[in-house]
């Protein structure tokens, strides 16, 4: 079963149009390591698209080969309908990053922060209405070291957005957040695709990806195993028969979590 | 833009500016203190007078004029063992017999510290003959007429202070680019300032700026500190002083860049950082000049990069220096500059791999 149509060499370029990334037979090797297997894959415009695996998957190589951070041996990517690997630079001003572990100068305000980063695209950006965004306006003139994990996350993404991006790399972003922050940032993460952005996710949530994603790619060993919306993929594995331990309710214990604790968040 | 937020980044975080201005202040000011080198040496003669009587009382008293003589009088056992205490270079015993006809003056000396004893040795001899002419009555065929120059008074403070700007400028290159480069790279900063478009030498000449002003106000600060509280001759431009100052840095600079570039952690390019920061550090005549060195450790620590700079800065701010009568040090230093540049471009990586 084939996963992806590989179009031509030729054609790809121009096909380029209405997909916000296009992926075809990406390779990249570290040493004897095969970390990306010759992938081949499409985002569509405005979609929240979700890279799932264990760690090892290969998620990250592939994520940062698409943000111009690597460079790839074999196959070819079009991001913004710009060939990362000719251009990386122009890539990189036509999207937003937030990386897993970002941390930033400690000597600065956020808002200073966001004035630097826009300095670094050439352009100025309204800090203020930014940070209003994700729900930072109280904490324009704290430094980065005094946020909750939530609100530097938060904050991650507000500096990512500086640009206007077309497109947004989210990387585990909700990593060691309490639920109130979890709910919150899926939130914004909606918000954002709503302004017509495209939005690539990486999670080890499963009920994130569920709940975000207009599709999944499950990857493992450099290889991409199924590309497809999360119940259509659920729908399959049920129709193999399989029936999962619990019987399915239709609330889970974070529900009641939530339900006792309240959706408020929780920081300063 | 990259350059004015590194450098409001960099000067709030007073912790580390007060201690890279802290730490040079402190030595100069332990060096200042105990003033090495700036004390008139003085021997200690102790003199057993048997005599009691004119001639010993005009010798005691002519021993009392020399500025560099500490006279003690006491009985020959008492100063005997002063001298074995080591608390007199020579201790003359004058006889009773002085002043009647030739008479032979017994002087004993410290053997454990020949130096001083050969001072106050030689002293005493000038003494004893100039005595000896003129109970003779006789002139002395040759006279050596003594007239004073007016010369700056150098003191070891004027040596230390051009020492310890080089000091701090390496000091400030060196740890101050180790370490927050490898805490960048670990903590992810760099990682996040690459996925924009960020142009690279932008941000390497953001970083240039910040330390190098960093360090143009430590060369200030300390020459201040050094004028007003230890009162340092300084006869040369500042100007020069700053410019030598700062190309002096980027050497450094380019070497903290090349040791972060290559260590993975804090913990393997502190001991990096310090293999090479202590060596320069002592072997550079910084603390006291290389001459005091074997000839063969001078042949070697003339060629360090750190001599270059301290050398330099000290022909500036002592001699009134101008940039070209340095030219030597200052080929020195661009050859320093030229292999540090080389190395850091080899050695630096933007990631932890």
């Amino acid at each position: 079963m084939s996963v992806v149509t590989r179009p031509g060499q030729a054609d790809l370029a121009a096909d380029t149009q209405g997909f916000a990334i296009l992926v075809d037979g990406l390779r990249k090797r570290y040493g004897s390591l095969v970390a990306v297997d010759g992938i081949s894959f499409r985002v569509e415009e405005r979609e929240i698209f979700g890279l799932l695996g264990p760690n090892g998957a290969g998620k990250t190589t592939t994520v940062e080969i698409l943000e111009g951070l690597r460079d790839a041996d074999e196959g070819r990517a079009f991001v913004a309908g710009i060939d990362v690997r000719k251009d990386p630079q122009k890539v990189k001003s036509l999207i937003g990053v937030q990386l897993q572990s970002s941390a930033f100068f400690d000597g600065l305000s956020l808002l200073e922060l966001l004035d630097m980063f826009a300095a670094l695209y050439k352009r100025t950006v309204d800090a203020m209405g930014l940070l209003k965004k994700v729900d930072l306006a109280e904490k324009a003139h704290s430094t980065v070291g005094k946020l909750s994990g939530g609100q530097k996350q938060r904050f991650s993404i507000a500096t990512a957005l500086v640009n206007e991006p077309q497109i947004l790399f989210l990387d585990e972003p909700t990593t060691g957040l309490d639920p109130q922050a979890r709910r919150n940032l899926w939130e914004l993460a909606n918000s954002i695709r709503a302004e017509g952005r495209t939005i690539v996710l990486t999670t080890h949530y499963m009920d994130e990806a569920e709940t975000l994603c207009d599709r999944v790619a499950i990857m493992d060993h450099g290889k991409i195993l199924a590309m497809e919306p999360p119940d259509s993929l659920i729908q399959r594995l049920l129709d193999k028969g399989f029936r999962g331990e619990r019987v399915e309710r239709s609330a889970n214990l974070e529900d009641v979590f939530l339900d006792m604790t309240g959706h408020g968040l929780r920081e300063s | 833009m990259l350059t004015w937020s590194s450098l409001k980044a960099y000067f709030r975080n007073r912790g580390a500016i007060f201690f890279s201005l802290l730490v040079p202040l402190m030595i100069m000011g332990i060096f200042g203190l105990i003033n090495f080198g700036n004390s008139t040496p003085s021997v200690n003669i102790g003199i057993v007078d048997q005599a009691h009587n004119q001639v010993s009382g005009r010798i005691l008293s002519s021993l009392q004029g020399i500025k560099a003589v500490k006279l003690h009088t006491g009985s020959l056992d008492g100063e005997k063992h002063e001298l074995q205490q080591g608390n007199r270079d020579l201790v003359a015993v004058l006889p009773a017999s002085i002043g009647q006809g030739s008479t032979a003056i017994t002087a004993y000396y410290n053997q454990g510290n020949p130096q001083n004893s050969q001072v106050a040795i030689a002293i005493m001899n000038q003494f004893v003959d100039r005595a000896s002419f003129a109970f003779a009555g006789i002139s002395p065929a040759l006279t050596l007429d003594t007239k004073p120059v007016q010369s700056r008074n150098l003191t070891y403070v004027d040596f230390l202070v051009p020492g310890m700007i080089a000091l701090s400028i390496m000091q400030t290159g060196l740890f101050g680019v180790v370490f927050t480069f490898v805490q960048w790279k670990q903590r992810g900063i760099l990682r996040r300032l690459m996925a924009t478009p960020m142009r690279v030498r932008d941000f390497f000449f953001s970083q240039l700026v910040t330390r190098l002003t960093t360090v143009a106000l430590q060369i200030v600060v300390l020459l201040a500190v050094g004028l007003f509280l230890f009162h340092f001759h300084f006869a040369g431009n500042l100007l020069y002083l700053l410019i030598v100052g700062i190309i002096g840095g980027g050497i450094f600079l380019a070497m903290g860049l090349a040791i972060s570039g290559a260590s993975k952690s804090e913990e393997t390019a502190a001991p990096i950082a310090n293999l090479v920061s202590l060596p320069l550090m002592f072997l550079s005549g910084i603390f006291f000049s290389r001459s005091n060195m074997p000839e063969w450790l001078q042949a070697i620590t003339q060629y360090s990069p750190l001599t270059y700079v301290s050398d330099a800065l000290r022909s500036i701010s002592i001699g009134g220096a101008s940039l070209w009568a340095i030219r030597a040090d200052l080929l020195g230093i661009f050859v320093w500059l030229a292999i540090a540049v080389v190395l850091a471009t080899r050695l630096f990586k933007w990631e932890v791999v």
